[in-house]
């Protein structure tokens, strides 16, 4: 370990506070709760100063105000928020900003929750006293199919640019012209590619960027939110699943820096719509006729007990950590033998035991990434890798057939392989130079499915022997993980089976099938050739817990309940064990997931409650206005 | 290579001691020339003879100032870069000159581009630099050429290169040519530009000098500055602080425009009245009118009255009344001239100079435009007088992440200090006796 970071004393408004050197004096406000407010500063960006709203009176210092965000703390500094200096200041630069703002709140998604409004009630002048007519620019604006801009409201704060300079790395967004015409554009003012552009909307300090999918649905303060895990992919990521009225209204992001940092990516963020889609499935069926669950889920069983091999079950990528533990219970009795597929999977095995977390590749001094451009598999994973190259110094060292989107960075080494290679091409790169330092973290994946999964772990598992390196396999499906420590999935496809359930959207259900059982959320094609189809919940109404492609578990905590007759995933597959023959009385799923920890170790967090959600930070006080 | 047998830029004919004490010469853009009044001896002398920290030494010996505008001490600026540590430091050239009234680097380059480049050779020994960069206004065709032209002619007779003089000291100087906007001339604005980004100002620190070009120790100084070492480095410091005053030695070149008869640059030694330099050199007022306003520095330094001619040049008489040496670019208005529209013209400037990038100069510049407008179009009222005021504190005070918003707000504070007249009378009866009294 390095010597600690010497500490620094210093007050703010006359209270004392000790913070590590380099800290800049507004996150040392924030700890003792005095709000310095600021627009262009975010603690995951880069300080620039340009708002220039967090104007503070230092002691020693220059006789003029200076800004909180750009200067460190100083042993023995006296910074002043409540100076009258120093609110003048910042009053003045809140009517600078007001100047050309449309003041349309009423009708702005950001009202209720804009930190515009919030500081020029708590910071600026009580009237306004611009005479002259606003700028006026054309607006809305779509910037993608899922983001629109307002450039009236904009405060050129430069948060989603430098976003997207920074953190993304993607070049796509910018500022045109200059002065009080500056605006935000996208590049040659064409739509936003990017997987990670929905964080500029939680960036924009005002409504200049705003949902198209939340749009003009709900105020913040309608809404009600849960503090949930992303369901899209492996990563886990944290979000706020927002609730209106027994619908889901929107998602953004909950920062875990040992996770996301701050940041989830547009699948999560956007593909949460069919949630209340008047298409979901709500009442199952027998024969296509309205029939009780009892009657479906016996009919189902009476379809799919003791078929042996001849058997396939589909299960989605996001079934929870219980309901596989319940289906791993008629796997093992009533339906052994059963052929198990999952939906979007890749085909790397169970993990191994040097697993590198998120949070450690901060730390490492080269990153391998293998047979994945992370980006697809893994997107916040992505992020976390940039970060890490650019905020940490961590080299880079991609193999893949083709340059991934990393490459565009300077300094990162490429390594090409011929398609269907990439195990031979990592053992031959024991010797690379940028390996022999540690920590080295190799990242790998099956090349979206084009890759042997299992040859490319072994090469993988063996390099990191020989290197002393930790790894992390990049699971696709949500809870792959989850679901290898269970030890159901056998199969690939479901092709032979006669009887088939399929959960969710199975990848092919074969012709000719002598029984099918679906349990979907959606009317597929196939549904046509079932017997029976029953109606299943979302991961906005389902408890449960996932296992992240690190191995960590999270619990979903459902904003929404399910309407009836819908029933959770667990207790469907509890009443399904029922009818199969199989005892099982619980009550709630608590149950569920203590008894899954006590019978497979590598899951026993199920047991462990979550950590209880942090309470809400007191409202920081800031200065009065003037 | 185009031909510039005569001197350009003035109607001045008089050869300072200093800067342009070779003016005058013909075909002195010629290395052939310039070497036979004595051109790259300095270099030969500091190469050859010196250290480079007594380069240094010789600088700070002479107490000169940065001639851009700030007026810093270059000597100590130099001695703010951290020891060399094998990685690429850099000397850039802020020759974006495109304060309003100046034009004297662009007299410099254009008539004397040796004396230039000799500047740079020498800056670059002295902070241990093998690069140099030339950020060159984009609208300065005839100086890039004639720059360029001698950085050709000093190559190949082995000034710089690989082996400059026979020694094994590499350097080489660079033009890029700049991206046409006020804003690039800001010492860390210029560096975004020259790093192919927006001419945005960075937040300081940290400054140039730790961490400027490409993440690098940069030093970065105005043509002048650096045409002033030849002579300093000849003659040694001691000689230059002989020159002008006890803290502001040496001479200056200094450009006046607008109402004098003899608009142009001419060198004058610091310490010396305004009066002279507009009245003697300049050919003073037009007959029959009296200077009445005068910025003594580009329009970003405060303005002056007529009354405050006799204002020594140096910089500390200059901040006695309130204002600063800036680019030494001497404008000057008569008694023709409306105060309150020469501010509305320099507000529309700041305005649309200003880059965006933080919230008061971007906000502000604009607003205090669209009050002028209402107020020179008679419709002001008493509140406007309130208004400019708050335009004004939220200018300047250095709130602004660099100087042109500070600029900006000068302007609409010293002319409603000294011309608060003007301003009600605009305002609170919407006339204008000047530009009446012109008309008549």
């Amino acid at each position: 370990m390095p010597d600690p970071t010497p500490q620094v004393s210093l007050t703010i408004d006359g209270r004392p506070v000790t913070v590590p050197k380099g800290t800049l004096i507004v996150e040392a406000a924030k700890l003792i709760g005095v709000e310095i407010p600021v627009f262009c500063y975010h603690h995951k960006l880069d300080p620039v100063g340009a708002c220039r709203l967090c104007l503070v009176e230092l002691s020693p210092g220059p006789p003029r105000a200076q800004t909180a965000c750009t200067t460190p703390v100083a042993e023995g500094m006296a910074v002043r928020v409540t100076s009258p200096m120093a609110v003048k200041s910042r009053a003045d630069i809140l009517e600078f900003e007001l100047t050309n703002h449309p003041l349309d709140c009423p009708v702005c998604d950001k009202g209720g929750e804009c930190p515009l409004q919030d500081f020029t009630y708590r910071h600026g002048y009580p009237v306004s006293r611009v005479q002259e007519a606003r700028l006026h620019f054309a607006k809305p604006l779509p910037i993608s199919d899922r983001i629109a801009l307002d450039r009236e409201r904009c405060v050129l704060c430069y948060r989603c640019t430098r976003y997207y300079d920074e953190v993304a790395w993607e070049q796509e967004l910018t500022t045109n012209q200059r002065g009080v015409q500056s605006y935000i554009a996208t590049q040659f003012d064409q739509p936003l590619q990017s997987v990670f552009s929905g964080n500029i909307i939680d960036l924009c300090p005002v409504g200049a960027l705003t949902s198209r999918v939340w749009r003009f649905q709900s105020r913040p303060w309608d809404m009600d939110h849960t503090a949930s895990i992303c369901s899209r992919c492996a990563v886990g990521c944290n979000v706020n699943l927002w609730e209106r009225r027994g619908e889901l209204m929107r998602v953004t992001a909950r920062e875990n820096d040992e996770i996301d940092d701050g940041w989830i990516c547009d699948r999560g963020r956007f593909e949460y719509t069919h949630v209340n889609s008047p298409e979901r499935l709500t009442q199952p069926l027998v024969q296509r006729r309205p029939a009780a669950w009892e009657g479906a889920l016996s009919r189902i069983a009476a379809g799919i007990k003791g078929r042996g091999p001849r058997l396939g079950v589909s299960i989605p990528a996001d079934i929870t950590n219980e309901e596989a533990f319940l289906l791993a219970r008629l796997l093992n009795g009533p339906l052994r033998g059963a052929r198990v597929v999952m939906q979007g999977r890749t085909s790397l095995p169970a993990p191994p035991l040097n697993q590198l977390a998120i949070k450690d590749l901060d730390g490492c001094h080269t990153i391998l990434v293998v047979a994945s451009d992370v980006r697809a598999d893994a997107p916040i994973v992505n992020l976390r890798v940039k970060k890490a190259v650019a905020k940490s110094g961590a080299r880079l060292l991609t193999v893949n057939p083709e340059l991934i989107d990393f490459d565009r960075h300077p300094g990162v080494e490429h390594v090409a392989y011929e398609p269907g290679h990439a195990a031979a091409a990592v053992r031959k790169l024991f010797d690379h130079p940028l390996l022999q330092q540690g920590p080295v973290g190799i990242l790998y994946g099956d090349s979206a499915g084009s890759e042997d999964g299992a040859a490319i772990a072994t090469a993988v598992a063996w390099l990191a022997k020989e290197i002393g390196a930790k790894v992390m396999p990049l699971y696709r499906a949500t809870n792959e993980r989850g679901v290898l420590a269970f030890g159901i999935l056998n199969g690939d496809s479901l092709d032979g089976c006669e009887y088939v359930l399929t959960w969710g959207q199975a990848l092919a259900v074969p012709k000719g099938v002598r029984f099918l059982a679906c349990w979907d959320d959606f009317a597929r094609p196939y549904h046509d050739r079932a017997q029976v189809v029953i109606p299943a919940t979302t991961f906005a109404e389902d408890q449960g817990s996932y296992t992240n492609l690190e191995g960590r578990v999270q619990f979903l905590v459902p904003p929404l309940q399910p309407r009836p007759p819908l029933r959770q995933g667990w207790e469907v597959l509890q009443d399904l064990g029922l009818a199969l023959g199989l005892a099982s009385d619980y009550l709630g799923i608590f149950q569920v997931q203590r008894d899954a920890a006590a019978a497979y170790p590598a899951q026993a967090a199920l047991a462990v409650p979550p950590a209880p959600a942090p309470t809400a930070a007191p409202v920081a006080m800031g200065a009065a206005r003037p | 290579m185009p031909a510039a047998t005569e001197l350009r830029g003035s109607h001045g004919k008089a050869a300072g001691p200093v800067l342009t004490k070779d003016f005058g010469t013909a075909d002195l853009h010629k290395l052939g020339v310039y070497e036979k009044v004595g051109g790259y001896q300095a270099w030969r002398k500091a190469l050859t003879t010196m250290q480079p920290a007594e380069v240094t030494g010789e600088v700070k010996a002479s107490g000169l100032r940065g001639r851009g505008g700030a007026g810093f001490p270059t000597g100590t600026k130099w001695g703010f870069l951290p020891p060399p540590d094998g990685g690429p430091r850099y000397v850039v050239v802020n020759a974006d000159e495109s304060e309003p009234g100046t034009a004297k680097d662009r007299y410099l380059m254009e008539n004397h581009p040796h004396q230039l480049v000799e500047g740079i050779l020498i800056a670059c020994y002295a902070i241990q630099a093998h690069h140099a960069w030339i950020y060159i206004r984009g609208e300065y065709d005839l100086q890039h050429d004639m720059i360029a032209a001698a950085i050709a002619e000093a190559r190949a007779a082995g000034y710089l290169g690989e082996q400059p003089l026979g020694k094994d000291f590499p350097i080489d100087i660079h033009l890029y040519r700049g991206h046409g906007a006020y804003i690039c001339g800001e010492e860390t604005a210029l560096l975004e530009s020259l790093e192919g980004k927006r001419a945005q100002p960075r937040s300081r620190p940290p400054f140039p000098a730790v961490k400027g070009a490409w993440g690098r120790p940069t030093l970065l100084n105005n043509v002048e500055t650096l045409s002033t070492l030849p002579w300093i480095i000849s003659n040694g410091g001691a000689a230059y602080a002989k020159f002008g005053t006890e803290k502001s030695p040496g001479t200056r070149l200094f450009t006046v425009s607008g109402d004098v008869q003899r608009p142009g640059n001419y060198e004058m030694e610091l310490g010396k009245p305004f009066s002279h330099l507009i009245n003697d050199l300049a050919g003073g007022p037009f007959p029959g009118h009296s200077i009445k306003v005068w910025w003594p520095g580009g329009c970003s330094a405060p303005v002056l009255t007529g009354e405050m001619l006799e204002t020594p040049s140096d910089m500390e008489s200059l901040a006695a009344v309130g204002s600063m040496g800036g680019s030494g670019g001497v404008i000057v208005a008569d008694d023709r001239r409306c105060v309150v529209r020469c501010a509305y013209r320099l507000l529309q400037f700041y305005a649309h100079e200003s880059c965006g990038k933080c919230t008061p100069c971007r906000v502000g510049g604009d607003w205090a435009v669209r009050t002028y407008e209402r107020v020179l179009e008679g419709e002001g009222t008493a509140a406007d007088l309130a208004t400019f005021d708050r335009i004004q504190t939220g200018l300047a005070a250095g709130r602004c992440l660099c100087g042109l918003g500070d600029s900006a707000g000068w302007v609409i504070q010293w002319t409603m200090e000294r011309f608060r007249d003007e301003y009600e009378e605009h305002i609170l009866h919407h006339t204008c006796s000047v530009e009446a009294g012109a008309r008549a």
